[in-house]
């Protein structure tokens, strides 16, 4: 039977305190959690038949609940889902080969929190307010419009030419809500990923690494954030395990 | 503690994490096996960056992933 490996962790403190939260856990089909360990760290894991490895909602709740009750507990790196491997003995080996590399991750992420931060809009609303304000303080731009004499490709330029002023507006406000959440998210040494623009109404994705005890700030400062920028709804979740902030792939 | 803030939305919570176990987390190298409900068995690599919801559709429709 092959063997599902739900995460690696450090049990240096403490093993036997694996050992007893184990027994109160299940794994995906209600499947019993084992140890399989080299010296300070283990993997946790339990059997599975193959055709038992699917990819649903209920399975993938399961596996993250099972991630999730652990990392309240031990410092661990979150396992993929559908990371098998044929046999108590591989899964050692594996162990013993990467043990530096499993180290120097379980050390990033020892003590922190990761947190999801997505920041939605409704873009087109807020690309016309953008605009109006920006014209309101360029009358430049406004003057320049209204002088272009009226023609079929004339209306299309400018058109074309107002979209893009319009994105670039909205570019801009999204670089400076950035610039700003960066700025507070160094003042707590946080390691952070941050795309803009994902999609029309997703105008930033971010996650963080932080330390546990930088929650409630972060928490308040989202709030300010929020407080601040009315017209942007600000979604804030976790904490996480530390799936985002795991640089490793184990052969 | 202000729900616009830390939001307890079940779908957003679900997606959020569906993203991270499905697409995150330490990678294994080597090849699994995954079905997924009713589908017929798909063999993907595990080095496969699976993106949750585009990926269930993807095996949804029957359409096979080959990373080999």
């Amino acid at each position: 039977m092959d063997k599902m490996i739900y995460s690696i962790l450090s049990v240096k403190k403490d093993p036997e305190k694996l050992d007893t939260l184990l027994r109160s856990l299940k794994g995906i089909a209600g499947a019993d959690l084992y140890a399989v360990s080299s010296d300070q760290i283990s993997a946790v894991v339990s059997d599975i038949n193959r055709p038992d490895l699917i990819a649903n909602n209920s399975n993938a709740i399961d596996y993250a609940g099972v991630i999730e009750t652990l990392a309240r507990k031990f410092t661990l790196l979150p396992m993929r889902f559908g990371s098998v491997m044929d046999s108590i003995g591989s899964i050692n080996n594996m162990l013993v080969k990467n043990y530096s590399e499993i180290q120097n991750n379980l050390q990033k992420v020892e003590n922190k929190y990761e947190f999801g931060l997505k920041v939605f809009c409704d873009p087109e609303k807020l690309m016309s307010e953008l605009s109006l304000e920006s014209e309101a303080t360029n009358e430049t731009l406004q003057t320049s419009y209204s002088e272009m004499k009226t023609s079929v490709y004339r209306e299309y330029v400018n058109e074309k030419l107002k979209e893009h002023k319009k994105e670039e507006i909205l570019l801009s406000y999204v670089d400076s809500v950035i610039a700003e959440l960066t700025e507070f998210l160094s003042q707590l040494n946080t390691l952070k990923k941050i795309k803009k623009m994902t999609s029309a109404k997703n105008i930033i994705d971010a996650v963080f690494l932080l330390k546990k005890e930088d929650k409630n700030e972060l928490i308040q400062a989202v709030e300010d954030f929020q407080s601040k920028y009315p017209r942007l709804n600000f979604i804030l979740t976790g904490p996480w395990p530390p799936y985002n902030f795991v640089d490793i792939t184990i052969k | 503690m202000n729900n616009n803030v830390i939001d307890q939305s079940k779908d957003i919570t679900i997606l959020e994490l569906l993203d991270r176990v499905l697409n995150k987390g330490v990678i294994l190298t080597g090849d699994l096996v995954i079905s997924v409900a009713d589908i017929d068995l798909v063999y993907l690599g595990v080095k496969l960056m699976l993106s949750s919801v585009e990926t269930m559709e993807q095996l949804k429709s029957g359409k096979l992933i080959n990373t080999k």
